[in-house]
């Protein structure tokens, strides 16, 4: 493989962990939150498309149209059940470290429901494009790569401009900037939040189709995106939308260029490594600023 | 607080000290006693994580690197060298005070969220780098295989028993040393320090108080007992596997029984300790055959309504009976208004 289709390949995995970010960065930027059941809520969407893919045989592409809100639906519930009554019981407290275990906790149910209710078998979306390559001059990438990253940052470009220029993103920024300020101004704190986690989730969906097409799908594989999810954010800088897809990139980049000169393992390893780097030299990532909450 | 009181607290206290120095004669089945074991281990692991993450409030997700390397260290020095694991302990539990200031000394310097990260990202890559390190010349680390402790029979010096008593006996005594060290902190001015950074740190700075060097002797403290706990459950298993010892279940785990029974307090990680190892071990005894996932559905399911219903821990529980008791106890003998001494 060219260096230029092992740089094509790198993006467009490094593309969907950015919108994985994407997720976890946008409930902790509004809710100083982190959720600890994205990689399961993660692995819930892609058994969901692939299901969904399996038994209507459309293109997984297609099926966001009614995974996304499915995903929005369980996100926004999931705030309103399960996190805000403790977000409420610990009010005056700085940092709701509960809610993470909360969060965690609600990581092993799905991994577990998942793990009876499929079994821990492996499986892959077989769409007609999943072995196909395409040729751009001298740069070959995997058909259902390219398309993923193409979603990955469609997606992001339009869940940014959302952010900035609609009224829900203005109202999600406000909230997270500074809460008791925002709510003076009008805003329903509680509907925003349910609305902020309700879209972390959603964004997750997005990941899910663009993944199952390449990638096996097993219970547990959440929890291999999450880690690389928080590595991301703090490379990125915590909160910092534009940061959570240029780390993303970043880590994509290093593994699959690294990929061509070691052992996975080391590469795995220099990822890790990376982090640290990032984390003792400029702990508060490329865009992020430590002091910003 | 009256006499009375202080008194009855001690007669409990001293009860159940009784009681759990006489256990095994009662529990004779070896089976048993390694449950009870495990759950003791547990609370102290939980009371381990307490300190840095309930005292000082700084969410610790990779203790497991801790227990790894302090139980990793101290095997790989006793198979090698045949050094005691009572003296490889220290090396261990040192090595686990390096690497927590390592760790510490620039994440502290930030808000909590990024020291939470870094533990979860700093405790993966040290689980994928063991299980692929098969030996540091002439050191067997046994990478994804696991270490095996070599094994010289009924031992004290060794720290190998063929009975679990010895085993009940020394994790009772980390159990109640930990407790006790607990309270000491809690008590002290180091304890004060920590409430106060825990509870709004812009503040406590404005006060004087060193906040990363408070932080980081927490810290120090706290990983240091995690790898006893860590050299324990070496010699107890004898077989290190890299994701059992150092994984995200072993780091996870710590925190959720320290945060269910109750963090912050000195006595809330131990009853959710031991209460949520015996409730996960019996469902684990009774589901684990069956349904794949199941037991561990049900164990996070109570966690889960565990943190929704009593978000501040079990401990609150036994403070409002206590309350109520005291009251009621009060109130028949006259007076009234007395609190809880016992309130950990």
């Amino acid at each position: 493989m060219g260096f230029l289709s092992v740089v094509a390949n790198g993006l467009s995995m490094g593309a969907i962990y950015g919108l994985i970010a994407l997720g976890l960065t946008l409930i902790f930027g509004i809710m100083k939150i982190i959720n600890f059941a994205q990689g399961a809520l993660l692995m819930l969407s892609m058994m969901i498309s692939y299901w969904l893919w399996a038994a209507t045989g459309l293109s997984p592409y297609v099926l966001i149209i009614i995974v996304a809100p499915i995903m929005f639906v369980v996100g926004y519930l999931c705030e309103r059940v399960l996190i805000k009554p403790v977000l409420d019981a610990q009010k005056d407290v700085r940092e709701p470290v509960s809610v993470l275990l909360l969060t965690a906790a609600l990581a092993i149910v799905l991994e577990n429901l998942a793990l009876m209710v499929f079994g821990a078998d492996y499986v892959m979306a077989k769409t007609s494009f999943s072995d196909v390559t395409l040729a751009f001059g001298p740069v070959t990438v995997s058909a259902a790569r390219f398309y993923g990253l193409i979603i990955a940052l469609v997606v992001a470009g339009l869940f940014y401009l959302f952010l900035m220029y609609s009224q829900t993103g203005r109202n999600l920024r406000a909230t997270g900037q500074d809460r008791n300020a925002a709510s003076l101004m009008g805003i329903d704190i509680t509907r925003t939040y349910a609305i902020a986690f309700g879209i972390g989730t959603a964004l997750l969906s997005v990941a899910a189709v663009a993944l199952i097409p390449f990638y096996y799908i097993h219970p547990s594989v959440g929890q291999v995106f999450m880690t690389k999810a928080f590595i991301v954010v703090v490379l990125g800088g915590l909160g910092s939308v534009p940061g959570a897809l240029l780390g993303g990139i970043i880590i994509g980049l290093i593994e699959s260029i690294a990929a061509q000169y070691m052992t996975a393992t080391l590469t795995v390893i220099l990822v890790y490594a990376v982090f640290l780097l990032v984390l003792f030299t400029k702990p508060s990532g490329i865009f992020g600023s430590p002091y910003e909450w | 607080m009256t006499g009375i009181n202080i008194n009855k607290n001690s007669v409990i206290l001293a009860v159940l000290v009784v009681l759990l120095l006489l256990l095994p004669m009662v529990v004779t089945k070896p089976y048993y006693l390694h449950v009870i074991i495990i759950c003791l281990l547990w609370a102290y692991l939980a009371s381990c994580w307490n300190i840095i993450g309930g005292f000082a409030g700084q969410l610790s997700l990779g203790h497991g690197i801790y227990t790894a390397i302090g139980a990793y260290i101290t095997v790989i020095l006793f198979n090698t060298f045949g050094l005691s694991p009572w003296l490889g302990l220290f090396v261990g539990g040192g090595a686990a005070i390096l690497l927590s200031l390592m760790i510490g000394y620039p994440t502290f310097g930030l808000r909590g969220a990024y020291y939470a990260l870094a533990t979860v990202a700093i405790s993966e890559g040290i689980v994928v780098l063991l299980n692929n390190t098969g030996s540091i010349g002439r050191f067997t680390v046994g990478g994804a295989e696991g270490l095996i402790v070599k094994s010289v029979g009924s031992s004290a010096a060794a720290f190998q028993f063929n009975s679990k008593i010895p085993y009940y006996y020394i994790v009772l005594i980390m159990l109640f040393l930990i407790i006790f060290i607990a309270k000491w902190i809690k008590e002290s001015k180091l304890g004060y320090y920590l409430v106060a950074l825990r509870e709004d740190e812009d503040a406590a700075a404005a006060m004087g108080i060193n906040v990363r060097h408070n932080k980081l002797i927490a810290g120090a403290i706290s990983a240091f007992f995690t790898a006893l706990g860590g050299v324990f459950y070496a010699m107890l298993i004898r077989y290190l596997e890299p994701n059992a010892i150092a994984g995200a279940s072993m780091s996870t785990q710590m925190v959720f029984l320290a945060i269910v029974g109750g963090s912050g307090t000195v006595l809330g990680p131990v009853i959710g300790g031991i209460l949520l190892a015996l409730i996960s071990e019996i469902i684990r005894f009774y589901l684990g055959g069956q349904l794949m996932g199941l037991h561990l559905f049900i164990y996070g399911m109570i966690v889960l309504l565990m943190i929704i219903y009593q978000p501040r821990g079990i401990i609150e529980l036994f403070e409002k009976i206590g309350r109520r008791f005291s009251r009621k106890h009060n109130d028949e003998g006259g007076r009234s208004g007395a609190e809880d001494p016992s309130g950990a």
